[in-house]
């Protein structure tokens, strides 16, 4: 096999280990690249960073357990930002499996900060129909969600006595996994007049664009680089932060990997051009 | 449904939220429909003891015990949040973490500078790839006197190509979805009642 060809066939098993070597190299020995922080995660942190103390957010967390190591870590700074702020949080998820999620990231962040369930946040739970519960939820919480994740009766939570509707929301915050975000934006956000911003896997991040430009979505994160932005914009670097020199080193390589799959791809090309100009010559 | 957005009129708005109500209840259902469909799938298999029949013995098991977990010691204790927080979702970040490997494995066979639409789409992945991560940022120079990084370039193509296509295609989405739906309500689209032409 000629060395082109080698070039064009590298084992995959290699590319498998090579990125796993990548991947985990980083994570043991971190290597410190500093994050530069973009506009769009800039302009997500000066949205919760206006908010005044005793402010009520909306924070949807779309997700299942596919996509945590990516989108988990916007959840977590989100909750340290609020309740540094002294913000009150409502919680809520269209997604089955968001509900152990939320759970574990409201618990965690209120026993950090030791913030009152009831008082200073409210887990809403899952509701199995998503479009209608943005929609509802505009028309009334209480009647969305008559209980909360506990079967607790809504409107005798104290927070949520003060919460009837959207206009009681200074502002949404859809962490989603999926295209949510946009629905948030549109329904909830086009309809209600509520400010949204979101915090999305990187594939999504891209669709969140035409949102973000339109003012429709005032700022957001994409994937991992942004919850590190974000955590370095709120000085508290965590997972995301570690996890940058991973993806970098991650990203890194396939390009190598791209780049020399299409050297070999051109020697070869010539070497068959050649070829065949020397059989026509002959 | 339609019409109250169009009147603040408090009986559409009434009607509207019982449609809503009503939604949520349906949808409901939909899941006991996907449990009863799902349990009816694997003990036919196991009947007939098609190609895997054992592995519906796992999720027939999983099914049951997280259901009987969730129903005896309800989920914020016991061994439901154990089996979401060491089984689920483990399982669901392993399935997903494959994926780094094998867009790896795949963007080094597929990437190749064929045509001029293949290489535009090479380069363009590429400078987003290292774009979108740290290490992109110190991956600069000067062009005709400006100083440039690959974010900026990679900014640039999110920013103007990506919002320009992927803001045609919503505008056709929606227009697609009006004309459609405008089409169902004159009884003009009637595929959807099993008409052929």
């Amino acid at each position: 096999m000629a060395f082109y060809d080698r070039m064009m066939s590298i084992d995959r098993r290699i590319i498998f280990l090579s990125i796993g070597l990548a991947v985990a190299l980083p994570v043991i020995w971190p290597l410190g690249i500093p994050v530069q922080v973009s506009e769009e995660s800039r302009s997500f942190y000066r949205e919760i960073e206006k908010l005044k103390e005793g402010d009520v957010i909306l924070l949807s967390i779309d997700y299942e357990g596919d996509v945590m190591a990516e989108v988990d870590p916007m959840s977590v700074a989100v909750m340290k930002h609020a309740f540094s702020k002294n913000l009150k949080v409502v919680a809520l998820t269209t997604y089955a499996g968001g509900t152990g999620i939320a759970e574990r990231i409201l618990n965690e962040a209120a026993r950090n900060y030791g913030k009152t369930y009831g008082e200073d946040y409210a887990f809403l739970g899952y509701n199995p129909d998503w479009s209608g519960t943005i929609l509802r939820l505009g028309e009334s919480f209480r009647a969305t969600y008559p209980t909360d994740q506990h079967g607790r009766v809504t409107g005798e939570i104290p927070l949520m006595k003060r919460v009837e509707t959207y206009r009681d929301i200074s502002l949404i915050v859809s962490i989603s996994g999926s295209g949510l975000s946009e629905y948030w934006a549109i329904w909830a956000g086009g309809r209600y007049g509520v400010k949204v911003i979101s915090g999305n896997t990187a594939i999504q991040a891209i669709l969140i664009y035409p949102y973000y430009q339109a003012h429709q979505i005032l700022g957001f994160l994409g994937g991992l680089k942004g919850a590190a932005e974000y955590e370095v914009l709120i000085k508290q670097p965590a997972l995301a932060t570690k996890g940058m020199d991973a993806q970098s080193a991650a990203h890194g390589l396939m390009v190598v990997f791209i780049i020399v799959g299409n050297v070999g791809f051109f020697l070869a090309r010539r070497a068959h051009r050649r070829a065949r100009a020397q059989g026509e010559n002959a | 449904m339609l019409i109250q957005f169009f009147t603040p009129n408090p009986l559409f708005l009434n009607i509207y939220n019982v449609f809503l109500d009503w939604k949520q209840v349906v949808l409901g259902f939909t899941y006991i429909l996907g449990t009863w469909s799902l349990i009816r799938y694997h003990t036919r298999k196991i009947q007939r003891k098609q190609e895997n029949w054992q592995y519906s013995y796992v999720a027939l098991t999983g099914l049951v015990m997280t259901v009987g977990a969730a129903a005896i010691w309800k989920t914020a204790t016991g061994p439901y949040p154990w089996l979401f927080d060491y089984v689920q979702v483990p399982m669901q970040s392993t399935m997903f973490s494959l994926l780094a490997f094998f867009v790896a494995s795949a963007s080094y066979r597929a990437f190749r500078a064929r045509t001029l639409h293949a290489t535009l789409l090479l380069v363009a992945g590429c400078i987003v790839m290292l774009g979108r991560v740290p290490i992109g940022s110190y991956i600069a120079g000067d062009i005709f006197g400006v100083h440039i990084s690959l974010v900026e370039i990679s900014d640039w193509i999110l920013n103007v190509p990506n919002l320009a296509a992927k803001r045609g295609i919503m505008i056709g989405v929606g227009l697609g979805m009006t004309a459609t739906a405008i089409k169902i309500v004159l009884g003009i689209e009637q595929t959807y009642l099993g008409k052929t032409d």
